[in-house]
C-alpha cells in the first residue's frame, strides 16, 4: 500500500480541488496543503472541503497555503494533485514548478477532464514521468465516487497498481484504468448522448426542441436528470470546450454526433451559459409573488417560452410500470410503441449501449468499465445492465436492423465481446417523467 | 420439537431512496420477492404446489405503513406481485422496530406446529416518503405517544439519550469515557458497513474523530447527549428469509446439492415485553443489576432454549438503533457484567477482528434501519454468517450466532440463535 502522509492540492479553492482535498483529508486521513492564489481563497477551499464530505473532523488535516509556499509544500509532499484551469499553458507552468521542487518518489497527478497526459508530461524528467498520472474525479466526488486513472506511457507499472489500490481501498473510489484519449471514457459516452440530444432538439425544433427531447429522455430512461438539463447544469461554455475537443479529435462513425449545434454557440455568445448564469437552455424566473416559473429556449424563435409539460402515452405507461418495478414490461411498452417519440427514445437508449461498448473497447481494458464509469461517474443506468434489460446483444441487433439510423453501427457491435453486467439497472430507472 | 431451518433470502440495497426513484410499495415487494426466490432457487411452481396443499404461508413485518404510505393491509400485497400468491395465507405483524421478529416468530410457530412446510418472511418499510422530523414523529408511536412523544421533536433520540443518562448514573461511569465508548460503537458500525455491499452508509465518511466530535455543523446533537453519529438513520428497505421444516429442508438440500448438516437452523429464541414507558423501565430497574432487565431475560431465554451460552456465540447482530442501546445491550448478551460494558468495547472484543464481533454487517447505524425490515435482515445476516455466505463481512468459521431486535425503548425484546450442527 502506498504510504501517503502529505498531499498538496494546487487550485484548492476550485470546486474540484476543494472536494478532492476533502476526499484525501477524510478517507485518506492525510495532511493536505490547500494552495491557491490567496490565503482567503485557501480558507474558502477548506470550508468547501469540510462541507463536501460533511465532516468537521477533517478541518485539522487541512492547511491553508498560497502560491508563495508552493516550493515548501511540494517538497514535503508524497502526492501533488494539480487542479488548475483546463489549459495546456497554465498546466505546463504549474508543472514546471512542481518538477523543480518535488522530491524523488513523489506522485504527481492532474485532475484534467480531457487534456492529454502525453502532452502534459513533457516538462517532467524521467523519474517524475514514471510517477505522473491523470486522476479524473467527478463532481461532486463524495457522491460520485468514480476516478478515471490514466497513466502516461512512461509510468511505472507497479505504481499504477499500487495507486489503483490506494484509490480503491483508502479513498473509496471506483477506479478504471484507461488509455490516454480525448475526454477519457465517462465524458466521452455521456457527451455523445447529450450532444446528440442537442442535435435532435434542433432537428425537432418544430415540435418544441429542447424540452421536447428532454421529455423523451427523462429520468425514466435511467438518469437522475434529463440530458439537456444536465448540459445546462454543466454550463454551456465548459460543455462546448469538451465537445469541440472531442469533435476535432475523433474520426469514426460517431464523429458527427459531437458537432455542436449552432444555437448553442449563439447562446454562449449572448452570455447565456446555463444554470450558473440563470439562463441557458432553460431559464428560471420568479414572478412578483416569488413563485418560480421555468422557461425554455425556443430554438426556432430564439426566445424563451414557458416549458411545456409534455405527456406521451408510452412514457406514462412506462413510468407506471417502473413504479411497480416491472422493468421488462416498461421496455416492452417502449419497443411496441410506434410513435415518433418512442422511436427516438429507443434509438437513444440503444445507441447509448452500442457506443458505450464501442468506445470502451477502444480506450478501456475491460468491457465492464463501461458500466462502472456511467453508474459511478454520471449516476446513469449502466449500459451493459441496460443491454440485458433489452434482451441481450442479439435482441438489440435485431432492433437495430429496424432503424436505418442504427444499421451502420451493427457490424462493430456484432463483433464486440460482451459479458453480463456486474451491476443492476433497477435503481437507475426512475418512475419519473 | 421440530427444527426450523433457514434456507436463505435477500435484502434490498439500503442505500436506495425509493421515493427519489418514484417507486411504490408494490415495487419494493416485487423486487424483494423476486430476489429472494432467485437467491434460494425456489421456483414459482414450487410456491404454487405448496399453496395448493395449504403448506405455505407469508408473514409480513411492518411498523408504520399507514403513516408513511397511507397503506395498511400489507399481508395482501404479495398478490400484487404474482397471482401464484392468490389464496396463500399471508398477514402483517407489528411490534415497532421488532416487527420483523414477530413475523419470524409467527412463521416459526406455524412450521413447528406442522401446519406449514415453508414460510416466506418479509420485513419491509418505506420511510423516505417524508422528511426526517415528520418521520421522527411517526416513530414516536413506538413509545407511549401521548406521554413520551407528543409535541417532541425526535422523541426516540431523546429517549435513548435518557438511557445514556441513566446508564452513567446507575453504574457511576465517567461521562467522558462513556461518550467515547459510544463514539467507538458508532465508528465500529460504520467501519463494518464498508464491507457490506447492501449497507446504507458504505460510501459515507466516518472516523473516530468525527463520531467523537458532537455538537458540530456536521454532527449536531439531535436529542440530549446524542448526535447524528449516535443514531441509525431513516432508510427504505426490505428483507426476506425463507423458513422451512426439517423435512422440507432435507428435500431442498437434495434438490440443490447441499448438505442438511451445513444448513443453519433456529436453535433458540426469546421474546419478552418490558413496561411500555421508559420511566417505568427505569423505576423497575432500580434494584436490578441490569438496566434493561427484560432484554437480558429474552437473551437468557434463547440461551436456555438452545442449550448454548455466550461463549458458544461467534458473533452477534444487535439492535444499535442508537449507540446507547448497543452499549446497554452488550451486558444483556452476557459479554460482560452490567456496568462493565466499556471493557468489551475498549478491549476490541466486539470489533470485526475481535473474538466475538458485534454487527459485522454494520448493524442499524452502519447498515441502515428500515424499521419493519430490521429483524428479518438480522436473521438473514445470521444465515449468511452460518452458511459462510457473508462475503467480505464473513466472520471466519462462524457456527452459532445471536440476534437481538428491540421495539420501542427496549420494550419488545426478541432474540434468535441460529447455528448449524
Amino acid at each position: 500500500m502506498l504510504n501517503i502522509k502529505i498531499v498538496t492540492v494546487i487550485g484548492a479553492n476550485g470546486a474540484m480541488g476543494a472536494a478532492v482535498a476533502g476526499i484525501f483529508a477524510s478517507f485518506g486521513n492525510v495532511k493536505v496543503n490547500m494552495v491557491s492564489r490567496t490565503l482567503n481563497k485557501s480558507m474558502d477551499g477548506i470550508e468547501k472541503a469540510v462541507k463536501s464530505v460533511r465532516a468537521d473532523s477533517i478541518r485539522s488535516n487541512l492547511v491553508a497555503r498560497t502560491y508563495e509556499d508552493l516550493a515548501v509544500c511540494i517538497h514535503e509532499s508524497d502526492w501533488v494533485f494539480e487542479s488548475v484551469a483546463e489549459d495546456y499553458e497554465i498546466k505546463d507552468e504549474i508543472n514546471s514548478v512542481i518538477a523543480r521542487y518535488r522530491k524523488p518518489g513523489t506522485i504527481v497527478s492532474t485532475g484534467t477532464s480531457g487534456l492529454s497526459i502525453e502532452k502534459l508530461k513533457n516538462v517532467f524528467d524521467e523519474e517524475a514521468k514514471s510517477l505522473y498520472f491523470v486522476t479524473h474525479f467527478f463532481n461532486p466526488p463524495y457522491s460520485l465516487p468514480l476516478c478515471e486513472l490514466i497513466p502516461n506511457e512512461s509510468a511505472d507499472q507497479e505504481t499504477i497498481e499500487s495507486l489503483k489500490i490506494y484509490l480503491e481501498q483508502v479513498l473509496i473510489r471506483k477506479v478504471v484504468v484507461l488509455k490516454d484519449a480525448p475526454a477519457f471514457l465517462a465524458n466521452r459516452i455521456g457527451f455523445q448522448f447529450m450532444n446528440e440530444a442537442l442535435q435532435f432538439a434542433e432537428l425537432y425544433e418544430d415540435r418544441g426542441g429542447i424540452d421536447y427531447i428532454d421529455a423523451i429522455l427523462g429520468p425514466f430512461t435511467g438518469r437522475g436528470m434529463a440530458p439537456l438539463v444536465t448540459v445546462d447544469f454543466i454550463g454551456l461554455d465548459v460543455y462546448k470546450a469538451i465537445t469541440d475537443n472531442l469533435y476535432h479529435s475523433i474520426s469514426d462513425l460517431y464523429s458527427n454526433s459531437f458537432m455542436l449545434p449552432q444555437f448553442v454557440d449563439n447562446l454562449i455568445n449572448e452570455g447565456k451559459l446555463g444554470r450558473k448564469c440563470g439562463q441557458g437552455l432553460y431559464k428560471l424566473d420568479r414572478d412578483s409573488t416569488g413563485k418560480k416559473h421555468l422557461f425554455v429556449y425556443d430554438i426556432k424563435s430564439q426566445t424563451y417560452r414557458p416549458k411545456i409539460k409534455y405527456s406521451f402515452y408510452f412514457v406514462e405507461k412506462m413510468v407506471a410500470a417502473i413504479k411497480e418495478s416491472k422493468y421488462e414490461e416498461a421496455i416492452k411498452i417502449l419497443l411496441d410503441n410506434d410513435s415518433e417519440e418512442a422511436k427516438i427514445c429507443s434509438y437513444f437508449l440503444i445507441k447509448y449501449v452500442v457506443y458505450s461498448v464501442y468506445v470502451t473497447n477502444e480506450i478501456a481494458y475491460g468491457i465492464h468499465d463501461a458500466d462502472t464509469v456511467m453508474a459511478y461517474g454520471f449516476n446513469w443506468v449502466p449500459p451493459l445492465a441496460l443491454l440485458e434489460l433489452f434482451g441481450g446483444k442479439e435482441a438489440i441487433i435485431e432492433f437495430m436492423k429496424t432503424d436505418n439510423r442504427l444499421i451502420p453501427f451493427i457490424p462493430s457491435f456484432n463483433t464486440s465481446e460482451i459479458f453480463p453486467s456486474k451491476l443492476n439497472y433497477r435503481r437507475y430507472l426512475r418512475a419519473k417523467f | 420439537m421440530r427444527r426450523v431451518y433457514v434456507l436463505g433470502g435477500e435484502q434490498s440495497d439500503y442505500e436506495r431512496n425509493w421515493s427519489k426513484e418514484g417507486k411504490s410499495l408494490t415495487g419494493m415487494f416485487r423486487e424483494i420477492i423476486e430476489d429472494g426466490l432467485l437467491s434460494t432457487n425456489i421456483s414459482i411452481e414450487e410456491i404454487d404446489k405448496l399453496n395448493v396443499q395449504n403448506k405455505i404461508g407469508a408473514f409480513i413485518g411492518n411498523f408504520a405503513a399507514e403513516n408513511y404510505l397511507s397503506q395498511g393491509h400489507l399481508g395482501a400485497f404479495l398478490t400484487e406481485v404474482d397471482d401464484v400468491f392468490y389464496g396463500l395465507p399471508s398477514a402483517r405483524y407489528e411490534a415497532a422496530c421488532a416487527s420483523g421478529s414477530v413475523a419470524i416468530d409467527a412463521a416459526m410457530a406455524k412450521i413447528k406446529s406442522q401446519e406449514y412446510e415453508l414460510a416466506i418472511v418479509v420485513g419491509i418499510e418505506m420511510m423516505k416518503t417524508v422528511n426526517s422530523k415528520l418521520s421522527g414523529s411517526f416513530l414516536g408511536s413506538a413509545a407511549y405517544f401521548e406521554k413520551e412523544a407528543e409535541g417532541i421533536d425526535f422523541p426516540f433520540p431523546n429517549l435513548f439519550s435518557k438511557l445514556a443518562d441513566v446508564t452513567i448514573e446507575k453504574y457511576n461511569l465517567d461521562p467522558n469515557r462513556y461518550m467515547d465508548n459510544l463514539a467507538e460503537i458508532s465508528y465500529i458500525n460504520y467501519s463494518n458497513a464498508k464491507r457490506n455491499p447492501k449497507s446504507q452508509t458504505r460510501n459515507w465518511f466516518m472516523n473516530k474523530s468525527q463520531s467523537s466530535q458532537r455538537k458540530t455543523d456536521s454532527n449536531p446533537l439531535v436529542g440530549g447527549r446524542l448526535a447524528v453519529s449516535d443514531c441509525s438513520q431513516t432508510t427504505d428497505g426490505a428483507a426476506i428469509v425463507f423458513l422451512a421444516s426439517e423435512e422440507y429442508a432435507r428435500d431442498y438440500c437434495k434438490r440443490n446439492n447441499l448438505q442438511l448438516s451445513d444448513m443453519p437452523y433456529i436453535k433458540g429464541y426469546g421474546h419478552r415485553v418490558a413496561p411500555l414507558t421508559f420511566n417505568s423501565k427505569v423505576r423497575e430497574s432500580i434494584n436490578e443489576p441490569y438496566l434493561l432487565k427484560w432484554t437480558r431475560t429474552a437473551v437468557q431465554d434463547a440461551y436456555v432454549r438452545s442449550g448454548l451460552n455466550v461463549e458458544d456465540m461467534d458473533l452477534f447482530e444487535l439492535h444499535d438503533c442508537f449507540t446507547s442501546s448497543e452499549y446497554a445491550s452488550l451486558s444483556c448478551l452476557g459479554l460482560t457484567q452490567p456496568g462493565k460494558e466499556f471493557e468489551v468495547i475498549e478491549s476490541g472484543l466486539i470489533s470485526f477482528k475481535g473474538s466475538q464481533p458485534v454487527n459485522p454487517s454494520g448493524g442499524l447505524i452502519g447498515g441502515g434501519h428500515p424499521v419493519g425490515a430490521s429483524g428479518v435482515r438480522m436473521l438473514l445476516d445470521l444465515y449468511k454468517q452460518i452458511s459462510n455466505n457473508a462475503g467480505d463481512y464473513q466472520v471466519d468459521g462462524a457456527k452459532n450466532a445471536m440476534m437481538l431486535n428491540i421495539g420501542g425503548s427496549a420494550t419488545t425484546n426478541y432474540t434468535f440463535i441460529v447455528g448449524k450442527d
